[in-house]
């Protein structure tokens, strides 16, 4: 097959996968504004897609994190190997999303092409040094910065804006702390422009490398003005998209969270992630974001951790990259038959997608099965009014008991 | 195979993480006290105290500059990651 068409169908591809990127994460920048009554819908969902079309043209270091350092340079990529990764991070992405299991997108594409790269020059295809450095550290290493950062800023806001009782006795406004909605305008702004910064960069990578592999670009060090152009339209297109979805279904998940956290976790998110783009760290942004939302959990008087909760999570973010891997692998074993092999694979990834999209359309949107990442995590924190409600449970539960053993004696 | 990370690189980003954060977060919940501070003094101000007035101004003019602050410290740290701007 002509390697220019592959090199066309991968650039198509990785455009729609990242249209599908911003449409799935509108909700995590924007959820919490919508909640709070910070912002308008309609209003906000635009800001979100605007702040991902400019945080698209920042920079372009994670893109060459992908382009450049993810494989050995003395590897001869083919646009079939593009191609095979891809599709795989594709297949992995909708069926975990189907299955509501907890997945990254950004790691499902890491695992693929690492997958393909494996099965097409076995492992010293792929540049491991670099993918340490880049990928791998930086995934456990930014939620746990988002996290303590979001931990102290909690306790910096709730610190700063405290009021004496004497003060509290004496006027009649409160500790003013809704007054962080506004703020909140402004913070998850941020949170959808470093989304673009750190996420429409990895479609960046993918084009550049098939680009570099078809032979249309000399070599990955540099991105096409025409890819940022599109990677970053894509985006933004999808995070509109996406969130006529969060209006229709906001869920009360992120009800607990109050505005002066919403404020701090989201400030932490933005700036963790701005700061890891700037060394082309490649992360998953809705594990930063999960953990900056943890990490205000905890901030906030009484908050308890869930572990058996928190570890479920984690459990899914460790499992995507290999799984992915495995399936960009087999998509790879597919390419290497042939034309067929590739004509198939890419006809499996379409049916699958299709598949998928008609059963999702079927089952109608609820606010059950759109339960967005964030709000998971934001579970795994207990409140110190959910700790005393399932408190008072469990000692009505007691009494009730103990009124029927009496009654059982008195018999 | 050598591992050479670069674990500046990861000191960098948390430092500057938990530094930007709490400043911003800090000098706008100084604002969001200052603000509430000002609307605590407002219904004194209409009645005409003269020294209301003054500290209501005070806390407002306060407000104004920490969420300046905010918004400087915001832009500086998006102008330190973009690649192709003078540093």
């Amino acid at each position: 097959m002509d390697p220019i068409f592959i090199v066309g169908l991968v650039v198509a591809i990785a455009l729609f996968f990242d249209f599908t990127n911003g449409f799935h994460d509108t909700a995590n920048a924007m959820a919490t504004p919508i909640a709070t009554g910070a912002m308008k819908p309609k209003v906000a969902v635009g800001i979100a897609a605007l702040m991902n079309l400019v945080g698209a043209f920042l920079s372009t270091t994670v893109a060459k994190t992908i382009s450049v350092d993810m494989i050995n340079p003395d590897v001869k990529i083919t646009a079939q190997l593009v191609f095979a990764g891809l599709t795989g991070a594709i297949l992995w992405n909708l069926t975990t999303w189907f299955l509501g299991l907890p997945s990254s997108s950004s790691h499902a594409l890491f695992g693929g092409l690492i997958g393909s790269t494996m099965a097409y020059f076995g492992a010293a295809g792929v540049n491991f040094t670099k993918m340490i450095e880049k990928v791998f550290i930086p995934a456990l290493f930014a939620p746990l910065v988002a996290g303590v950062v979001a931990f102290t800023a909690t306790k910096v806001a709730y610190l700063i804006t405290a009021r004496s009782q004497k003060e509290r006795n004496a006027k009649e406004i409160g500790s003013g702390r809704t007054k962080f909605k506004v703020g909140q305008i402004f913070s998850s702004s941020l949170v959808a422009l470093s989304h673009g910064t750190n996420d429409a960069q990895k479609t960046m990578g993918v084009i550049t490398l098939v680009l570099v592999a078809g032979g249309v670009q000399a070599s990955g060090d540099h991105v096409e003005l025409w890819v940022v152009v599109s990677a970053a339209l894509a985006i933004a297109l999808g995070t509109y998209a996406g969130g006529w979805r969060i209006i229709k279904t906001l869920g009360s998940g992120l009800s607990e969270i109050r505005p002066a956290q919403g404020f701090a976790a989201e400030v932490s998110t933005g700036v963790t992630i701005l700061a890891s783009s700037k060394f082309g760290f490649a992360l998953s942004t809705t594990q930063v974001a999960s953990g900056s939302v943890i990490g205000v959990g905890l901030g906030r008087k009484g908050g308890v951790v869930r572990w058996g909760k928190a570890g479920q999570i984690f459990v899914g973010w460790l499992f995507t990259l290999p799984a992915a891997g495995l399936v960009g692998a087999g998509s790879a074993y597919l390419t290497m038959q042939g034309d067929w092999g590739l004509i198939l694979d890419g006809v499996l990834t379409t049916a699958v997608a299709l598949a998928i999209f008609t059963v999702s359309r079927r089952n109608k949107v609820s606010a059950a099965n759109l339960h967005s990442e964030v709000e998971t995590a934001s579970e795994v924190v207990l409140t110190a009014k959910q700790i005393k409600a399932q408190e008072k449970a469990a000692r009505k539960a007691a009494m009730k008991a103990k009124k029927k053993s009496k009654k059982k004696g008195k018999k | 195979m050598i591992i050479n990370i670069n674990w500046e690189a990861f000191l960098t980003v948390f430092l500057a993480a938990l530094g930007f954060t709490s400043l911003i977060v800090a000098f706008f919940s100084l604002g969001v006290r200052f603000l509430t501070d000002a609307q605590n003094l407002s219904a004194k101000a209409r009645k005409g105290n003269t020294q209301a007035q003054q500290e209501e101004a005070f806390y407002m003019v306060g407000a104004y500059v920490t969420f300046a602050v905010c918004i400087c410290a915001l832009a500086y740290g998006i102008y330190l990651i973009i690649p192709f701007l003078p540093h």
